[in-house]
């Protein structure tokens, strides 16, 4: 018991420590040392460019994504005033912008059925993708994972944005209803129904799949 | 069949439970609501299967994730800090401009602003035309009216008023090339080269890689690599090649074999780096693109590079060096590159024993 409590001070310590770690490297941003912020935006850019090629699944759009997003937070850095995490307030401006990419491709009817495509550019199936072993040589198996994609796709397309963005955040980048709405700007209330309504959607969507 | 399936799923659940399983998916309930639920679910197999159901969901789901790739992080990366590098060159003309003409000059008054960025056009309309009349003979440089201008002076000369400053660092930043043309000449005697340039209006360079022009634009083309097409940075390092024992070109090489993100630029820059004067930075370059590169054709050309001055014995064994060739065999996973690393450092000869 006793043990238990030293660790937990211990963890505590060590998050307070990194917190004031990272509120540094805020701080030397916002007077103009590039260096940090090409620290910070090293710290959290995989999970950002992660988060946005799930979203689009196309690579050139996460691109976009990820440099816009980067570039307002540096363009705003100095409006940052240490209310919340730093996480939580870039992910504010990195929802948005996925947000806004998200609305303008559903407003535009030829990219309604996106086609992934790779890091250089190649237009290439989800399932083309995958580690070898997935494909197996087994062209049933191969065929079956690519109606599987398309199935998955369509019924993403069926989503708001709203509801496909709570719905990644949630169950793929791991964060409580609560933080999302934080980053949403809107109430873990409306954030909820947005996570019930696309998993009905989703549901009603893939149902014969499984 | 969607519509059938979606009613029956409805259903499947008791009704005050469908939420609840949805946040007991998503771990959102309480302690004691989530036990509440696990009760009902012990006793109620129409929500033991809707709630399997939910998480065969999240499963099929799952299958459909992607990771980004270290390479496409890296190129993201790059292009997002390139992009800082320009915005950071505009806000600093800003302020430069604004330390001329402040804010508070305008700001107050739109209809003041307003007239004044009238009379400044008026009077660029009016005047300007008869000011780039002028600009070709206050200038000592020779410039055709279609904007051709063609570089005489050699890059090393020291004549007043060469052609060193007919592309001012303004137009060089702004401009792209648009493409290079080179004309062989026989008897050993530098290619005769033309560039194209999209400033504010065409223009275009010729001359020899030997001429300061050329080689400014050319040093140009390979210090940004986000603005140009790999091709012009292809043609632009095997322009420079003859000349790579010139500080300048020697370094934008480096340059080129440290951040170009084109696999097959790096390494004709590094090719070029060949023969070179194996100073610091020649070495520093082929030991970073050995450890480094992602490439394996780079680092295959390093450590040849490497090899090949070792044996001619223009290379310093030190720490460093065995140090990192010491990694390399021990690490890298390419057996050709391990085998070597192991040669050079059998080249250096005896001073370490092994």
């Amino acid at each position: 018991m006793g043990m238990s409590v030293a660790l937990d001070g211990d963890a505590r310590l060590a998050a307070a420590a990194k917190v004031q770690e990272e509120h540094g490297l805020v701080r030397s941003a916002q007077a103009g040392d590039r260096l940090s912020f090409e620290e910070l935006v090293r710290r959290y850019d995989r999970e950002v460019l992660r988060l946005a090629l799930n979203l689009v699944h196309r690579a050139e759009d996460a691109r976009d994504i990820y440099q816009e997003a980067f570039l307002r937070v540096y363009k705003n850095l100095h409006r940052f005033r240490f209310e919340c995490s730093f996480y939580t307030w870039l992910y504010r401006i990195v929802t948005n912008v996925a947000l806004d990419h998200l609305r303008r491709r559903t407003s535009r009817k030829e990219d309604q059925a996106p086609v992934p495509e790779d890091s250089e550019g190649t237009t290439r199936d989800f399932f083309d993708r995958q580690p070898e072993v997935r494909a197996a040589s087994n062209p049933e198996r191969n065929l079956l994972g690519q109606e599987l994609g398309e199935h998955i796709s369509t019924a993403l397309n069926r989503l708001s944005p709203r509801e496909r963005m709570v719905f990644e955040m949630k169950h793929y980048q791991g964060l409580k209803l609560r933080a999302i709405g934080d980053m949403l700007g809107t109430s873990e209330e409306t954030v909820k129904n947005s996570l019930f309504r696309a998993t009905r959607k989703l549901r009603a969507s893939l149902a014969g799949m499984r | 069949m969607h519509q059938e399936e979606f009613d029956g799923l409805q259903s499947s659940a008791c009704g005050e439970f469908e939420t609840k399983l949805t946040l007991l998916a998503a771990d959102e309930l309480d302690t004691s609501e989530s036990e509440e639920v696990q009760k009902h679910l012990q006793g109620c197999e129409r929500c033991r299967r809707a709630f399997q159901q939910e998480a065969e969901l999240l499963a099929l789901m799952s299958s459909d994730r992607s990771e980004p790739d270290a390479n496409f992080l890296a190129s993201c990366r790059a292009g997002l800090f390139d992009s800082l590098d320009q915005q950071e060159e505009r806000g600093w003309l800003r302020r430069f401009a604004g330390s001329f003409l402040p804010s508070s000059w305008i700001s107050p008054d739109p209809a003041w602003s307003a007239a004044l960025l009238l009379i400044i056009g008026f009077s660029v309309g009016l005047f300007g035309p008869h000011l780039l009349r002028h600009t070709p003979t206050s200038a000592k440089t020779s410039q055709n009216p279609a904007g051709i201008l063609t570089a005489t002076e050699p890059a090393d000369s020291n004549i007043p008023g060469s052609d060193l400053n007919a592309i001012s660092p303004l137009d060089l930043h702004s401009a792209d090339v648009a493409g290079i043309n080179v004309f062989p000449a026989g008897d050993n005697a530098p290619p005769q080269v033309e560039l194209r340039l999209n400033t504010q209006r065409p223009m275009m360079v010729s001359g020899t890689v030997d001429d300061a022009n050329v080689k400014r634009v050319l040093i140009r083309v390979l210090q940004d690599s986000q603005r140009y097409d790999p091709d012009v940075r292809l043609d632009a390092v095997e322009l420079l090649r003859v000349r790579n024992n010139d500080p300048e070109v020697r370094s934008a090489l480096c340059h080129a074999v440290h951040t170009d993100h084109n696999a097959a630029v790096r390494l004709k820059a590094l090719e070029a780096l060949d023969g070179a004067e194996p100073q610091t930075l020649v070495r520093q370059t082929l030991l970073d693109a050995l450890v480094d590169d992602q490439n394996p054709g780079v680092r295959v050309e390093a450590i040849n590079e490497l090899r090949d001055l070792a044996a001619k014995g223009q290379i310093n064994s030190d720490d460093e060096l065995l140090k990192v060739l010491h990694e390399r065999i021990k690490k890298d996973p390419s057996t050709y590159i391990r085998l070597q690393s192991a040669a050079v450092i059998r080249d250096l000869g005896p001073r370490q024993k092994f």
